[in-house]
């Protein structure tokens, strides 16, 4: 079965990127798989294939826009947006088993941002 | 002078790796990169499928709509993640369809947090957040691999962990800032998850390691668990969550984690095909395989009549 190279743009203005690939049958089942597979969390304005080999060849554009690519309902727990106010959560959270003596108070590296703080060898 | 020889060439291929320089698939390649490559990426994709195995059972008992949507795309992006990790192996040299049947067969291994059952909404909770945050620090170290198509992969794949990262994040507030019959589901979920995760990081990395010579890999496994533990044990704490290995705690001195070893040969046991859920996965596994093979035979092309 051919293998396609997938194409993406995050931005209308962008060129566009390599971004992996897919295997299927024809040009229309490699843009199908193409946009399930590397943009159905909204990842670009943009998307199109273009069969391994045909390194002359125009790239097929597929025909959904920013607005159509990741779906038209609301799929936003998809994406980081429906998660939004988690971290903060995490801290106020935190702030309150504090206060509430639930903290477990161990040894613990110093915060990261502070002079001490050290990152573990690459 | 141009390398003539098997092993000119392959030093050459190593000085072009240690200068940074990327590698694509079709290039010349020394047979030892080509095997690590593949060995290590297939087992990444066999995981990635095996991996939505535990959580995919939570689906129908989610507790709300909105829990069964985000886990049921959860688990829709841990089989995308297989799909893409199978076309970059092959490129490598061996099909996904003998990718998937040495998989089902047991001829070929997968992580070995992925052998234990998901016993309660708690672990789902549990791997949300920690399998999937021990999972991100691996693959983000893996955004600066050698071969070009699995970093590639990578771009794809990270955004999409910490937004699984979120939603694991997430479900744990939830339980802990819960009921205490919820905080202690959580619990139970961080004392039987706890080995397996340290187990996910592997024995600490041999001196000559393979995957780190050819760049494949580009941290040694004790360095990643040790991130992880930065990262992830001083929020469980700060939850009031205890963690079950007394010894942990940071090390003023020596500026890393004391932690105990865990049980090692329990690791090897399950690195060895026998973990809790290891054959009743695989059979799951191999049950749809065989079954849907008529998808990949219509997608593949009608056979011709004998």
């Amino acid at each position: 079965m051919p293998v396609w190279d997938v194409f993406g743009k995050r931005k209308p203005d962008d060129e566009f990127q390599w971004v992996g690939g897919i295997k299927a049958p024809d040009v229309d089942m490699a843009l199908v798989l193409a946009r399930e597979t590397h943009f159905r969390h909204k990842e670009g304005v943009a998307y199109a294939v273009r069969r391994r080999g045909d390194t002359d060849a125009a790239l097929h554009v597929g025909k959904y826009g920013g607005d159509e690519l990741g779906g038209l309902t609301d799929r936003s727990y998809r994406r980081q947006e429906a998660y939004a106010g988690v971290g903060a959560r995490q801290k106020r959270v935190s702030r309150e088993f504090a206060r509430a003596g639930v903290r477990i108070d161990r040894s613990r590296p110093p915060a990261a941002g502070s002079p001490r703080a050290r990152v573990p060898d690459a | 002078m141009e390398p003539v020889t098997y092993e000119e060439s392959s030093a050459a291929f190593k000085a072009r790796i240690d200068a940074g320089e990327k590698i694509e698939a079709g290039e010349w390649m020394p047979d030892e990169y080509r095997q690590s490559a593949l060995k290590f990426i297939e087992m990444h994709a066999n995981s990635e499928v095996m991996g939505a195995l535990p959580e995919g059972t939570w689906i129908p008992r989610a507790p709300t709509l909105k829990r069964k949507l985000s886990l049921t795309a959860k688990v829709q992006d841990e089989v995308g993640h297989g799909q893409i990790l199978y076309r970059v192996a092959e490129d490598l040299g061996k099909t996904r369809e003998q990718m998937f049947d040495d998989l089902v067969n047991g001829r070929t291994k997968f992580h070995n947090v992925f052998h234990y059952p998901a016993e309660s909404w708690g672990d789902v909770a549990y791997i949300g957040w920690l399998i999937d945050g021990a999972a991100l620090v691996n693959q983000k170290a893996l955004l600066d691999a050698s071969y070009m198509p699995y970093v590639r992969a990578m771009r794809r794949i990270c955004p999409e962990e910490s937004l699984h990262l979120r939603h694991g994040e997430e479900l744990v507030l939830e339980l802990v800032s819960g009921t205490k019959e919820q905080r202690a589901l959580f619990q139970d979920a961080v004392n039987r998850w706890w080995q397996p995760t340290m187990h996910f990081f592997g024995p600490p990395s041999k001196k000559k390691d393979m995957l780190l010579y050819w760049g494949i890999k580009t941290r040694t496994n004790e360095s990643l668990r040790q991130e992880f533990f930065s990262t992830y044990v001083p929020k469980l704490w700060d939850l009031g969550i205890t963690v079950p290995d007394d010894r942990l705690a940071w090390n003023e001195e020596t500026g890393e984690w004391d932690w105990a070893e865990p049980d090692w040969d329990e690791f090897w046991k399950v690195v060895r095909g026998d973990g809790p859920m290891t054959h009743i996965r695989l059979a799951q596994r191999k049950t749809v395989w065989d079954t849907h093979a008529w998808v990949r035979e219509v997608f593949a092309g009608m056979p011709e009549a004998a």
